[in-house]
């Protein structure tokens, strides 16, 4: 085979590989249908968190906030709200709003995964 | 000769073409696929939609915002969020979790259902009243309206009666105050107030019933025990809320005889059973029944 054959086959591989890319990136990418809430985009993270503060000043249930918490992934519940709090704060959320992220923080502060609540 | 070495190149070529394209697909589909990270809700799994419902109407029954559970579920993509909750609850109940942790996504897709807020559920036992007896202690609240009655109260003409004693007489001719009348909770019994067979082939064997508060509002929520010789079957009210939330069904057998209890406040109701109808060609068949509950 000359080597200008050659070339030809590759660039035609490259060309080839390129065309392949092009469409399972952009034009028909893997469609996710059946995600996990710990890639939800921040603001609605943030909402699921704030629900979660709705709640639990309704039944003040910190094993059932912790639970809710979890579906975002497994770092600490308080860090989850701590980072709910800071974008709370940066987004104009009501006072309202912070003050029961607040509480929520507060509890998950003092949270113990076995149910026991330090004093 | 010419134009087979072209053909020979050409064919090359597309193979090799189809060779990259081969591999930059396996590459973006598999090896490498497109990530997502800012996900929307309505891609979640549906056991993540499931809870995610949950927590919206866990929060709404803390904050009773309507507008706000409106706003949440539709990011979730349901083609009806109040189906999509009014399956879920029923789905809850199915699997046989407790009704507590059905009843905020029931009472969320009623609200939807009406359009606004209904009054929220009490978890703690309604308060009953006694109604006061003549002989308790007066408390602050009631001395007032006492010492009113006193004040216009014109004694008796004693001239005539100098040896009766006086003091039952004043006993006697005071205006008893208005006693408290408690008003029907959430727990005041039903009783039935309709039974009527439906002689309609959609209702076929359908024991269909409306439970309503002493308003004549319907009420969700409220468990209801059908049992039969052969069995038992409870349900509650307000799963579906497109029928109205004080509504609830249950398919009977032919020739079945039924026993009803409304579990708050004990209605019992015995030997109901499917109708015997006719149709326009004088065919039998059997209907349904509509029984009415309502608290006093």
């Amino acid at each position: 085979m000359s080597s200008s054959k050659l070339i030809t086959l590759l660039m035609a591989i490259a060309t080839g590989i390129a065309l392949g890319l092009y469409y399972g990136w952009v034009i028909d990418p893997v469609e996710y249908t059946d995600v996990t809430p710990n890639i939800l985009r921040e603001d609605y993270r943030v909402d699921l968190v704030l629900m979660t503060a709705e709640a639990y000043q309704g039944d003040f249930d910190t094993e059932a906030a912790a639970r809710r918490l979890a579906l975002l992934g497994s770092e600490p519940p308080a860090s989850i709200v701590t980072s709910a709090l800071n974008y709370a704060n940066r987004n104009g959320f009501t006072q309202e709003e912070i003050a029961d992220l607040q509480t929520l923080l507060t509890a998950m502060q003092t949270y113990q995964p076995d149910g026991n609540i330090n004093p | 000769m010419m134009s087979r070495l072209l053909r020979s190149s050409l064919l090359h070529f597309i193979l090799a073409l189809l060779i990259g394209a081969g591999l930059g697909l396996a590459y973006s589909w598999q090896i490498s696929p497109v990530t997502y990270v800012d996900a929307a809700p309505a891609l979640l799994r549906e056991d993540f939609k499931d809870q995610y419902r949950i927590i919206i109407a866990d929060a709404y029954a803390a904050n009773q915002n309507l507008p706000r559970a409106q706003a949440r579920l539709n990011i979730l993509g349901d083609a009806n969020p109040i189906d999509a909750l009014s399956a879920q609850a029923q789905r809850m109940l199915a699997a046989g979790e407790p009704f507590e942790l059905a009843r905020p996504l029931a009472k969320l897709a009623s609200d939807l259902q009406q359009g606004f807020v209904s009054e929220p559920f009490t978890p703690t036992a309604f308060p009953t009243f006694n109604t006061p007896q003549a002989a308790s202690t007066p408390t602050a609240n009631e001395t007032q309206p006492q010492a009113r009655e006193e004040a216009t109260f014109t004694p008796p003409p004693t001239v005539f009666f100098e040896q009766t004693p006086l003091s039952p007489i004043t006993q006697e001719t005071v205006t008893p105050r208005p006693t408290f009348t408690p008003t029907a909770g959430p727990d005041a019994p039903f009783t039935l107030v309709g039974q009527e067979p439906m002689c309609d082939p959609g209702a076929s064997n359908l024991m269909q019933f409306i439970l309503t508060d002493s308003r004549r509002e319907q009420i969700a929520g409220v468990e209801i025990i059908v049992t039969w010789n052969q069995g038992e079957d409870r349900f509650f009210t307000g799963f579906k809320p497109e029928l109205g939330n004080g509504y609830a069904d249950f398919i009977m057998q032919p020739n079945t005889l039924y026993n009803i209890r409304i579990v708050t406040g004990g209605a019992f109701v015995q030997d109901i059973s499917a109708p015997t109808c006719n149709d326009p060609n004088g065919a039998e068949y059997t209907g349904g029944i509509l029984l009415t509950f309502q608290q006093p």
